[in-house]
């Protein structure tokens, strides 16, 4: 999907799966911070100084979020309630531990407006 | 038969594109694989004295001109089992500006070779030919070495890349107006190519998308030569994710080959550095590139939607 930087997620900031472990996160934050540290090589020719501060700062905010379980966890949250490709009621999707649906309120007023259609008011 | 074409490029001369080129093919042909090495260095041909051999007839420029009916009668036997090789042409002035015709007609012969792995050893810079033998690999491998001057051409190359394939498919869509638009825009800042792609979405998506999975059909892979250290093996890495957030393209990072003084002192002597030292560092280096290659199926083939390369 076509994002401005400052819209990528942290997972796709550090570049990690969701599911990535603590480990797994360490190792990008550190190879986030070898890539866009001040006159590292990687950027040459192509990455502004500006640029560059701002991945760094966006990378540290990542880490600090993802290293803190409770964090992590309304993160995840959040980007799941946000996420186009990820439908929140899909009452289908195995790949969350509890489903969205489970916790959302009863629907409240499908049968009363089925009555109001079908059955004859006295 | 499943049959694979790689493309060794890169922005700047002396990376070692020749020597990651021949290497890979000894270590496959050493497989029992059948391998075809051609010589597309339409500037400055040598892969032949990488592999200890003297320039002869036939060669590509044979092929070019119709002396050799066929690309397969041009791959000449080399002393490696399963290893043929087409020489590049000794007539560099002409050689070096082939007509889009003959590039086609090599094209296509290219694909149609009955053999399962060809390695196309391409020169220096960004040449509308050098960018289309590159493109219609799979993959198309950048080899860089840790120097900013090499770092800086394989951003540049890579940008050419990008626009000769944007283009191929604005020509291909009759968007050519688009054309102008692209190169005024992306030559502003970093972000550029964002930008292009934004302002693009907002007035005509449909062409919008359509470039834009051209584009993330553009998957590459780097090579790091000439590691001295473990930070030049990381700064493959770190090229990589740079590519992915600025340029927009995924490209895989396949490794580092460790720098090794051997590899001149071999070329001095003509002898292939891949069979001389097969137990270097750097010979350990191309067995795994290759294995990653191998691996890396899924990756590598996802071609482009709705349209191929240039094709006849």
């Amino acid at each position: 999907m076509l994002k401005r930087i400052e819209d990528w997620n942290y997972y796709e900031l550090l570049s990690v799966e969701r599911t990535a472990s603590p480990d797994e996160i360490w190792t990008a934050y550190q190879a986030a911070l070898v890539t866009y540290k001040e006159g590292s090589p990687a950027l040459y020719g192509l990455v502004g100084e500006a640029e560059r501060a701002l991945v760094l700062d966006r990378a540290h905010e990542a880490f600090q979020t993802l290293r803190d379980p409770e964090k992590r966890k309304d993160y995840d949250l959040a980007l799941l309630r946000h996420a186009p490709y990820f439908p929140a009621k899909a009452p289908f999707r195995r790949s969350v531990g509890r489903l969205e649906i489970e916790d959302a309120p009863p629907k409240k007023g499908l049968w009363a407006r089925l009555k109001r259609l079908f059955v004859k008011k006295p | 038969m499943e049959r694979r074409i790689w493309a060794i490029g890169g922005g700047k001369g002396g990376t070692g594109k020749s020597f990651v080129a021949a290497s890979l093919g000894l270590h496959l042909a050493s497989l029992d694989r059948e391998v075809v090495l051609v010589d597309a260095d339409l500037g400055a041909p040598n892969l032949h004295t990488l592999l200890g051999l003297k320039a002869s007839h036939p060669d590509l420029g044979d092929f070019l001109t119709g002396s050799v009916p066929s690309l397969d009668l041009a791959a000449v036997a080399t002393p490696y089992r399963h290893l043929r090789l087409v020489k590049g042409s000794e007539n560099i002035l002409f050689i070096a500006n082939i007509n889009h015709y003959r590039k086609l007609r090599l094209l296509r012969q290219l694909r149609q070779m009955e053999v399962p792995t060809v390695i196309l050893d391409l020169g220096t810079g960004s040449s509308y030919n050098t960018l289309d033998f590159f493109l219609s690999a799979n993959p198309g491998i950048v080899v860089s070495t840790p120097e900013p001057t090499s770092v800086e051409n394989t951003y540049l190359f890579l940008k050419s890349c990008i626009m000769r394939v944007l283009k191929l498919y604005m020509d291909h869509y009759k968007i050519r107006d688009l054309h102008q638009r692209m190169l005024d825009q992306i030559e502003k800042n970093s972000q550029s190519l964002y930008g292009f792609f934004k302002s693009l979405m907002e007035s005509d998506r449909a062409y919008g998308t359509i470039l834009y999975r051209a584009l993330r059909g553009f998957r590459p892979c780097l090579v790091m030569n000439k590691a001295r250290d473990e930070r030049d093996v990381l700064l493959g890495r770190s090229i990589a994710d740079v590519a992915r957030k600025y340029l927009l393209i995924d490209m895989k990072y396949l490794g580092a080959v460790p720098y090794d003084e051997e590899v001149s002192a071999s070329l001095r002597e003509l002898k292939p550095f891949y069979v001389e030292h097969r137990d270097s560092a750097a010979a350990r280096a191309v067995r795994q590139l290759a294995e990653e290659l191998a691996y890396s199926i899924e990756f590598t083939l996802r071609t482009p939607p709705e349209i191929r390369l240039p094709d006849a």
